[in-house]
């Protein structure tokens, strides 16, 4: 709270590491919320990034609980208004459009009924559909805003249908002029769609990441562009498309075409009234010196614009025709395209925004289908605008692959004011980190490539995962470093017999790659661990189970990792980051390497402790963990715990360890035996021994 | 060394971390709060027994051992199930001194099934003897907690409403392997009143967790052999009445022990009732119990009538009920340094050097909290 309080004086960047269940969410809320009580004019408003809808909920959830204790402690109902914001898919109550499943189709299907030209269409012909929804929201919406309160997503919902208004928009709208706002990472990182939705926010706002370690992930995957050969053909069919609609009104609206003609002649600042439901085709990330400049000339027309599209396309097929990786810099890559279809690079860097134009002139309405013009015209422009930094990568798997590198320490390059890791005060240790290194055969374990396909380390994984089968209670997560490496051992262990053995404890499940099966899975893995008769949850690091699930209490009495979860070290992405990392702040390429593998591990690991009343193993299996520079790497709260007699260990010593843990922690443990500790009662807190200890704490850190 | 060959070999048992016993103290908190919670807990136990309530002093209680393969485990010495047969052999024992007109039936599961070893009854010898002969039993497959709850309940169910009816699990094994779901069963327990505490022998399972909440019973986990015993000795003391159960007066006979001497020449020797079953050691005795409703001889105490029906128990008996029923006061606790007077236990003479001490409310007198402990438990009453 300390940290949090200095960061928000000094208005700076913070960055905290607490450890899981220790209240993180609810310490930020409260504070930010109070200290937006207290200087309304200093921070006007809270916006709190999370990554999945799930989280989303709960943080508004935490947030109503708050409210409602002001509320209850201060008598008088406060005008605070606190929104949560998806995407259209999770809110949308239009009877059609949200019976579509995949986000993209419910995206297109919105924007055909509520694209500004298909409504000033329809002013000339009314049968066309309609989505009364936005329509009624149009209206009158914007002049009533939203009631204080907080809304989650089913409440905007709710709301919603009883208005009938669309709460999609709804809750845009009154992004403006909210208090508190919870959405997702990419509404305020991805450039295409930050710059609609977040761009009105205003300077005073305090943003929270949560889970901020994904940040760099987003990042990419919101500037990458991944061309394949499929998205190269769908183009194809694309441009033919727009040639033959062009041609169509040029035969019977010639004045049209003209009229955008010279409108790109004036130059491309238009006016941004119709903006607001044309999101879909926003451009990426132009500078603003473009949106000062006209459109060139060898494009202005519209036949003109289809056949540079043709020839940009031919040239990008012919460089997928390569087999073998091509890395190359921008400026290679502009020279060649120059070199071979005579593009220059001026008119690439308009070709996302003449795209744009081109199709609202044209009046297509379903955009979903032009997603792969709509891909290849971002790539030229951003190819064509950043000239450093981004790496063109093409494969012989046929990707090309863009990693705006600058982009990310953009963001992640800020000087934080404080830097602070919090550990738990914890009244008995509730975790017990181990670290073995060896099997009982004295055999080294690792995960490393040379031992990969070692039958020792494989029969000793087994045997770990056997013995602990028959002293740990509930269930156990394992997690392996990739599926194909959790496949081969899990094969051999079919073969020799230490399947069966396990299965003797516990049931077995496996996550796979495919979501369905692994939520299956999840479920029954659940209820065995509810009746007694405990299971294993195999899984992956980085999969889904070790992102976003929590094993709370007897879900989770004990991690195994099995190796390190390293990153697929050949992969171009990666490499890219790497040099980029390696050149721009010399930052060594192994050094990045495993501190992304320990930040992998920690969170894995952390899934099993969510609060102070929970307990679990945590059981590092490769020697690797030993050295001095992994352990460095894993969180404080983590450090704390491991001593030296937890080193290295055998299987039957870590057995042996674990079967005292447990029995352990398996003692009664009531509130009183916290209290004073790690629970204090409000005369503890105000007690003078107390809050010299507090303030002695908070100069340490 | 012939006798027990498996025992002896010392390097084919797990790692024992002896020396961190002595080690732990300085080091990790770990031990300095375990230890202090289970003191905690020690006390409490005292205190929380105290004040008036009504104990039920007729239990039907059915023990449920685990038999499975992980009873073979070699933490407790020789092996689990051993330990733990031994210790209840001491818990039988106990329970019917403790409470004398309860009853006491055992059950055993392992291999998917459970087998009832005895039948509720209220003789510690036939008890005793049984789980003498089940220390050869071989362990092994899974226990089924469910099969052994429900063949309890088969006969806890059509128990009187004035008795308490429990169940007392010992289990070793993390894992179980039930037919159907256990949730129901729980439901059916609860609405039948039973009483289930789970003693564990190697960890903490969730759905024993479950099981003891919804019945109201206790849950723990053994540390060591000592520590077993402590939380087996805890089920020793009859469970508070729950207020719903009945009330119902209780017909029961208190025989007179009638000694013929030798030389009495009227006196003829005569069979015991109670030896009408077991065909073993049926002697002629002279004297013996006469019911005093239909005359059937019996040589010890207490007993059903086979005859009649009647409960017959000597004054003893109950007056050793009694005594739950007016519990000795807890005594208040203070620290050491508070005490003016010399510092000696009034009870066993011994320095006192722990940081609290105990004294009786009534007579003021000091205790250090062993002989606290052994005053409450064993003796209940102050000796001075």
């Amino acid at each position: 709270m300390l940290e949090l309080k200095r960061t928000l004086d000094a208005k700076g960047h913070g960055v905290l590491e607490m450890p899981s269940g220790t209240g993180k969410t609810i310490s930020l809320l409260s504070l930010i919320v109070a200290y937006q009580k207290v200087f309304p004019l200093e921070v006007s408003k809270l916006i709190y990034c999370s990554r999945t809808v799930p989280e989303i909920e709960k943080v508004v959830e935490e947030l109503r609980k708050l409210m409602e204790y002001y509320s209850k402690q201060t008598g008088e109902s406060n005008n605070f208004l606190a929104l949560a914001l998806s995407s259209r898919k999770n809110l949308c109550i239009h009877p059609e459009v949200s019976s579509l499943r995949v986000g993209k189709e419910v995206d297109g299907k919105c924007h055909t009924l509520t694209a500004s030209y298909i409504r000033a269409q329809r002013h000339s012909d009314p049968d066309l559909p309609v989505c009364r929804f936005y329509e009624d929201f149009d209206a009158v919406g914007r002049q009533m805003p939203l009631p204080a309160g907080v809304y989650n997503l089913d409440d905007l919902k709710d709301f919603g249908k009883r208005n009938g208004w669309c709460p999609y928009y709804l809750a845009r709208y009154s992004l403006m002029h909210a208090n508190i706002v919870v959405y997702s990472y990419h509404y305020l990182l991805d450039p295409k769609i930050a710059d609609l939705v977040s761009k009105e926010l205003t300077k005073k706002s305090v943003v929270v990441f949560d889970e901020a370690h994904n940040i760099d992930n987003v990042c990419i995957d919101s500037m990458s562009v991944n061309i394949s050969r499929r998205t190269l053909d769908r183009c194809q069919t694309n441009v033919e498309t727009l040639q033959n609609t062009i041609q169509k009104i040029k035969e019977t609206d010639a004045t049209k075409l003209k009229m955008e003609y010279r409108r790109l002649v004036e130059g491309l600042k238009e006016a941004n009234v119709a903006r607001e439901t044309d999101v879909y085709l926003s451009n990426p990330v132009l500078p603003d010196e473009i949106l000062q400049e006209a459109v060139p000339g060898t494009i202005r027309t519209a036949e003109h614009f289809v056949g540079f599209l043709k020839r940009f396309l031919e040239y990008l097929k012919s460089r997928l025709r390569v087999h073998h990786v091509v890395q190359e810099s921008t400026p290679q890559f502009l020279k060649d395209i120059f070199d071979k279809v005579c593009i220059d690079r001026k008119p690439l860097r308009f070709c996302a925004e003449r795209l744009r134009s081109l199709l609202r002139t044209l009046e297509i309405a379903d955009i979903a289908d032009f997603s792969a013009v709509t891909l290849i015209s971002n790539f030229a422009t951003l190819v064509s605008t950043y000239s450093q930094g981004i790496k063109t990568l093409l494969f012989s798997v046929s990707h090309f692959t863009l990693s705006p590198l600058d982009i990310y320490p953009r963001i992640l390059d800020f000087r934080p004011v404080t830097m602070a890791s919090f550990t738990m005060t914890l009244a008995r240790t509730c975790l017990c980190p181990l670290i073995v290194g060896r099997g009982n055969d004295q055999v080294a374990l690792s995960s490393k490539f040379e031992t990969r396909e070692d039958f020792a380390v494989i029969r000793n994984y087994g045997s770990l995962l056997q013995e602990m089968s028959a002293i740990v209670p509930d269930g156990i997560v394992a997690f392996f470093t990739s599926y194909m490496y959790m496949e081969n051992i899990v094969a051999a262990w079919y073969e020799q017999g230490i399947l069966e053995n396990i299965q003797r404890n516990k049931l077995i499940f496996i996550e796979t790659p495919d979501a369905a099966e692994t939520s299956m899975a999840l479920e029954k893995y659940q209820e065995a661990c509810e009746n007694g008769r405990g299971a294993i949850l195999l899984s992956v690091a980085r999969g889904k189970v070790s992102e976003g699930i929590d094993f709370v209490h007897h879900f989770g009495r004990a991690v195994i990792m099995f190796g390190v979860p390293y990153v697929y070290t050949q992969s171009r992405i990666l490499k890219a980051r790497l040099e980029y990392l390696r050149d721009q702040f010399q930052i060594r390429e192994n050094d990045f390497l495993t501190f992304d593998a320990m930040r992998h591990a920690a969170q894995c690991v952390g899934r099993v402790i969510r609060g102070k009343t929970d307990y679990g193993l945590m059981i590092f299996a490769d020697k690797r963990y030993a050295r001095a520079d992994k352990r460095g790497k894993l969180p404080r709260w983590i450090q704390e715990h491991i001593s030296d007699g937890s080193l290295n260990l055998t299987v039957d010593e870590a057995v042996q360890l674990s079967k005292h843990f447990l029995r352990q922690m398996a003692q009664p443990f009531r509130q009183e035996d916290q209290l004073g500790l790690s629970l204090l009662t409000l005369e503890q807190l105000e007690s003078e021994e107390m809050l010299k200890k507090i303030s002695q704490i908070a100069h340490q850190t | 060394m012939d006798e027990e060959p498996e025992r002896t070999k010392r390097w084919e048992g797990g790692y024992e971390r002896t020396w961190e016993v002595l080690k732990e103290d300085e080091s990790g908190s770990l031990k300095a709060t375990v230890e202090e919670i289970l003191f905690q807990s020690k006390r409490k136990r005292v205190t929380e027994s105290h004040g008036q309530v009504r104990l039920g002093m007729m239990r039907h209680l059915h023990l449920v051992v685990d038999c499975s393969r992980s009873m073979e485990d070699q933490d407790l010495k020789p092996n689990r199930l051993t330990a733990s047969l031994k210790l209840i052999e001491t818990f039988v024992e106990e329970y019917f001194d403790q409470n004398p007109i309860s009853q006491l039936g055992i059950i055993t599961t392992k291999n998917k099934r459970a087998e009832k070893l005895t039948d509720l009854a209220g003789n510690p010898k036939k008890h005793i003897v049984a789980l003498k002969k089940a220390v050869d039993t071989v362990c092994l497959g899974e226990p089924s907690l469910y099969n052994s709850l429900h063949l309890a309940i088969q006969t806890l169910k059509h128990m009187p409403g004035h008795t308490s009816r429990e169940i007392l699990v010992i289990l070793s094994s993390l894992t179980t392997c039930d037919p159907a779901n256990i949730c129901e069963l729980i439901k059916t327990l609860k609405s039948l009143k039973v009483r289930v505490s789970v003693i564990g022998l190697s960890a903490e399972v969730r759905v024993c967790t479950v099981l003891t909440r919804e019945t109201g019973g206790s849950y723990h986990v053994i540390l060591d052999e000592s520590h077993f015993k402590e939380l087996l000795m805890l089920h020793v003391k009859p469970p508070p009445a729950s207020s719903s159960s009945e009330c119902s007066l209780i017909r029961m006979g208190f025989p007179q022990h009638i000694i013929a001497s030798l030389t009495d020449q009227e006196a003829k020797p005569s069979f015991s009732m109670s030896h009408l079953d077991s065909s073993s050691g049926a002697d002629l005795s002279l004297g013996g119990y006469f019911c005093p409703q239909c005359h059937a001889k019996y040589t010890e105490l207490p007993v059903e009538c086979k005859v009649c029906g009647l409960t017959l128990v000597s004054a003893p008996h109950l007056a050793r009920s009694f005594h739950h029923l007016f519990p000795l006061q807890a005594f208040t606790e203070s620290p050491t340094e508070q005490l003016q007077k010399d510092r000696f236990c009034q009870a066993c003479q011994g320095e006192l050097k722990d940081k609290s001490i105990f004294s009786c409310p009534s007579c003021c007198s000091v205790f250090c909290v062993e002989c606290d402990l052994f005053i409450h438990d064993s003796l209940h009453c102050c000796p001075c």
